[in-house]
């Protein structure tokens, strides 16, 4: 018999803002983004941390939220799909991605974009190898990658030009 | 300027790329509904066992759990397949390992699963059949022991454990093969393989008080589905109604229904919505894969490297039962041979049972498999005929009033075309280092087109909504290919038009997205729907212009005065002086299938292909001699399609297809023991990563067909059928072997290359 633990109440930082919520300790950080903080953007793929659709970033770095315990992420900064546009504007990874056709069934788009704006964060200037080990994490089965990883260098270049 | 005529054709980004890098596009999981118990399936732990007794009383007494689904309490007919082989839950045997024996709905998951292993059921484990050779054994044991007694379709065959047999001949094979300068025998096993999308499937079903049931689904044929689920639970299919969420892709896996049925099941037996989730494990579980098999080719060829005869045989492995596998047999035959004149054919296909997963009709069922075998075979008689591969290729390719293997006269053939261009594109014939190589492979598709109606609407606000029962899975076809069929006809900016996710409630009937059919039938039906609008758009400018109909035109989204374009009305007040909105009508027309020559065929319930297309892929390849790997450097596809309405949705069709088929080629296998699936998740399932991926080039083909509109013929599914098969064919360029099995693993070329070496 399956005995569900005690909920606790943590405050989570999520895309700048402090949420409080409450939750099973035993959930993991996919989990409780999704069911209790209403956050739906980060996608369920595997739950086993093969197929990178649950990125989010954690502190800077792109983070598999199915492999990690909402409760391990308190006292960090977490960012989401739904924390990368700034006022409604796309941000230049998220519009190249759009117009690009690097998103077709758009499942694995919000992880992808997440490792990517992680990438160039630490990255600004990658190479086409940088950008496809970058993203070697998130699996697509629509496009062959080769516009997802054209949306990512033409995103680069635009976020250069503008420095 | 936008004005009609000049939409169609250009590229144009995609009407939900923006809710899709937004991360607010919802799919069936997204979907928070108040009040939903969570549903779990409990499946077979045997690949073949006869139920003994199954008794959910405990099960059902524990907290929470709101209703239990099984043999007991569901409709007792079979489900409505050609041939009437399976049950929502079994009664009598289960059939493969994760067979659903029942379904419990509970306040959470964990009390469900709870439930699940409080359920009692008693099973006699019997010996499964697990292979090709097992199941025609002479001795076999039978994956259905009464399979005498079911009820099926005329068309279907069904002798034991065979359950689909279809042959195509024509002219004296023995008679070719005698004459030929060169004959040679191949043989091939082919791997089963994951659609391999990346949402797993979901589906909600709520049973109202007032009889009406809804599921929210991710579906491929939303309209079929709710008619088929209708049908099996005697419910008024105009109190059913699916809605299709945003789909986390498909490929085939998502046409027969799978948590829609358990959640319908159960949702009916309580008075709350019910979720079924799969896991990624789950969904593994109960993929309906790609089938595996296996081949054997003998052909002739003269001195010259002419065809001469042919003979093919194939064996597909369709799982426990026949749901909609039995296409892949039927297509192999189809595509044996072509596209090439070969005078003497005698092509084969047999689909077997065994106890494993119901194997379905993955993107182009059959297809990699077949010209996997077919082109690395004729690879095989130009080596032994002296004939550089393209030549030999080019040398037999189809032409213009050549006839398809069914004596069906083709027409707009562009083989040629396409293996020029894609050898072209990877530079064929130029020197290379050692240790690379470079294949090509060349295959024909059809066309289809079902029932499809549409609306477009103007409203009052000037916005333009496109309603189709099309379902948007991924392609585009309809998120995309349909605005822009509608924006062309109205001479508007395809950003402007809204698009609906299907939605039976919508009352736009539509066969669905597969079979390459959703530009072809729902496209037209909203190209007639948005002339029919422009023609009221016209009629009330007319009036309110007071002009005649030839001096105005369409332009931005304004009626204008062609001479005096100041003199005008904009879509909004037209649909307001219309009393709110303008709504145009519109259906697809159909298509006839071409005439065939029916002595030629026996079996074979799909031997007529009409707007049949054309394509070819070229690949260039690295390999590791001493550990058998294989870099893909460079894959070129030229495809046929026709006209392209939407080309940048081909190019996306083109390069998504090569590395799908690049996968299946290199990595892709299910792999069993026992009647267990031991890679049933994406760590032991490969599917190529962004590291594995390849230069692609996509080249689109314009050679328009008698039948298609404006010429177009069928997109989604060809491309990737050619890539596994050039990419052998390059292997073999590259080092001298190439393994006859897929996936073609590091392990299996380097046996090729080592064939007298023990490992």
């Amino acid at each position: 018999m399956s005995i569900a633990p005690a909920k606790i109440l943590a405050s989570l930082s999520i895309n700048g803002s402090v949420v409080e919520c409450a939750f099973n300790p035993n959930k993991t950080l996919l989990e409780v983004l999704r069911e209790d903080v209403g956050l739906t953007g980060t996608k369920h793929g595997c739950e086993m941390g093969h197929c990178g659709a649950c990125t989010v970033i954690v502190d800077d770095l792109p983070v598999l939220s199915c492999l990690t315990l909402a409760v391990e992420s308190i006292g960090h900064e977490i960012r989401t799909i739904e924390g990368v546009a700034r006022d409604g504007v796309l941000h230049p990874v998220q519009r190249a991605l759009a117009e690009s056709g690097g998103a077709q069934c758009g499942y694995c788009t919000p992880g992808i974009i997440m490792s990517a704006v992680a990438l160039l964060e630490q990255n600004p200037a990658p190479t086409r190898e940088d950008v496809a080990q970058g993203l070697s994490g998130n699996l697509c089965r629509c496009t062959g990658y080769t516009k997802i990883i054209e949306a990512v260098e033409n995103a680069s270049a635009e976020l250069r030009s503008a420095r | 300027m936008t004005v009609p005529g000049t939409v169609i054709g250009a590229k144009w980004p995609r009407g939900d790329g923006h809710v899709k890098a937004a991360g607010s596009a919802r799919y069936t999981a997204d979907m928070m509904i108040d009040g939903a118990l969570s549903g779990v399936v409990l499946r077979s732990p045997h690949a073949f066992a006869r139920i003994r007794r199954v008794d959910i009383a405990t099960a059902r007494a524990l907290p929470g759990v709101h209703a239990i689904a099984f043999s007991g309490n569901v409709p007792a007919k079979p489900l409505d397949f050609s041939i009437k082989d399976q049950h929502l839950f079994p009664p009598d045997y289960v059939r493969y390992l994760g067979e659903p024996v029942a379904a419990v709905a509970a306040e959470t998951e964990a009390q469900a699963r709870d439930a699940t292993a409080a359920i009692i059921v008693e099973y006699e484990p019997l010996a499964p059949v697990l292979t090709i050779e097992q199941a025609l054994a002479q001795d076999a044991a039978l994956v259905h022991p009464d399979w005498q007694s079911y009820e099926r379709r005329e068309s279907s065959v069904l002798e034991g454990n065979v359950c689909g047999r279809n042959r195509i001949r024509r002219g004296d094979v023995d008679e070719g093969l005698v004459r030929a300068a060169h004959v040679v025998t191949s043989e091939f096993t082919f791997s089963a393989g994951l659609p391999g999308y990346i949402e797993p499937r979901c589906a909600v079903a709520h049973a109202g008080k007032d009889g009406t049931l809804t599921v929210w689904c991710g579906s491929q044929s939303p309209h079929g589905n709710r008619d088929d689920l209708a049908a099996f639970f005697d419910l008024d299919p105009s109190k059913v109604r699916f809605i299709n969420q945003y789909v986390g892709g498909a490929f085939g896996g998502k046409i027969l229904m799978a948590p829609e049925m358990y959640a319908a099941a159960l949702a009916l037996q309580c008075d709350r919505p019910v979720r079924v989730a799969w896991s990624r494990h789950e969904d593994c579980m109960h993929a309906f894969p790609r089938a595996g098999g296996s081949a054997v080719f003998t052909s002739g060829a003269d001195a010259d490297g002419r065809l001469l005869a042919m003979r093919a045989s194939f064996v597909f492995d369709t799982g426990a039962y026949i749901g909609y596998g039995s296409g892949s047999a039927l297509i192999a035959t189809m595509l044996a041979s072509a596209p090439y004149r070969i005078p003497a054919l005698d092509l084969d296909g047999t689909l077997v049972y065994t106890n494993k997963h119901i194997a379905g009709p993955v993107r182009a069922p059959g297809a990699p498999q077949a010209n996997f075998a077919k082109e690395l075979h004729l690879d095989e008689l130009a080596l032994a005929a002296g004939v550089d591969p393209l030549d030999f290729r080019l040398i037999n390719a189809w032409q213009d009033g050549d006839l398809s293997p069914t004596g069906q006269r083709l027409s707009s053939v562009s083989v040629r075309e396409a293996l020029e261009k894609a050898a072209a594109a990877i530079g064929w014939g130029r020197p290379l280092p050692a240790l690379r190589g470079r294949g090509i492979a060349a295959g024909w598709w059809f066309s289809a087109c079902g029932t499809s109606q549409a609306r477009v609407r103007v409203n009052a606000d000037g916005r333009v909504r496109v309603i189709s029962g099309n379902p948007e899975m991924g392609t585009g076809a309809a998120a995309q290919g349909l605005p822009i069929i509608a924006a062309d006809a109205l001479g508007i900016d395809p950003a402007n038009i809204e698009f609906a996710l299907a939605d039976t409630g919508d009352e736009a009937p539509d066969d669905g997205a597969h079979g390459s059919i959703s530009t072809f039938s729902a496209g037209q039906a909203v190209a007639a729907a948005a002339a029919d609008a422009r023609d009221q758009l016209l009629a009330q400018a007319e009036s309110m212009l007071e002009a005649r109909r030839e001096d105005l035109e369409l332009r931005d989204g304004r009626v204008v005065n062609a001479e005096v374009p100041s003199v005008g009305a904009s879509f909004a007040e037209l649909a307001l002086a219309a009393g709110g909105s303008i709504e145009g009508r519109g259906a697809s027309s159909g298509l006839a299938d071409p005439e065939i020559d029916e002595s030629l065929v026996q079996g074979h319930g799909f031997a007529a292909w009409p707007a049949a297309s054309f394509l070819a892929t070229a690949a260039e390849v690295e390999v590791d001699p001493e550990m058998g790997g294989v870099h893909v450097v460079h894959l070129a596809t030229a495809q046929d399609v026709g006209f392209a309405f939407n080309p940048a949705g081909v190019i996306g069709q083109i390069e998504g297809g090569a590395v799908q088929a690049m996968g299946w080629a290199l990595t892709e296998e299910l792999k069993y023991e026992d009647g267990a699936l031991l890679n049933p998740d994406l760590k032991h399932y490969l599917l190529p990563t962004a590291l594995d991926a390849p230069r692609i080039t996509a080249i689109i083909v314009e050679r328009p067909s008698e039948e298609g509109p404006r010429g177009m013929k069928g997109a989604g599914e060809p491309p990737v059928t050619t890539p596994a098969a050039a990419i052998g064919n390059a292997i073999r360029a590259a080092c001298g072997a190439v393994p006859h099995t897929t996936p073609m693993t590091p392990e299996r070329i380097w046996r090729a290359l080592n064939p007298n070496l023990r490992a």
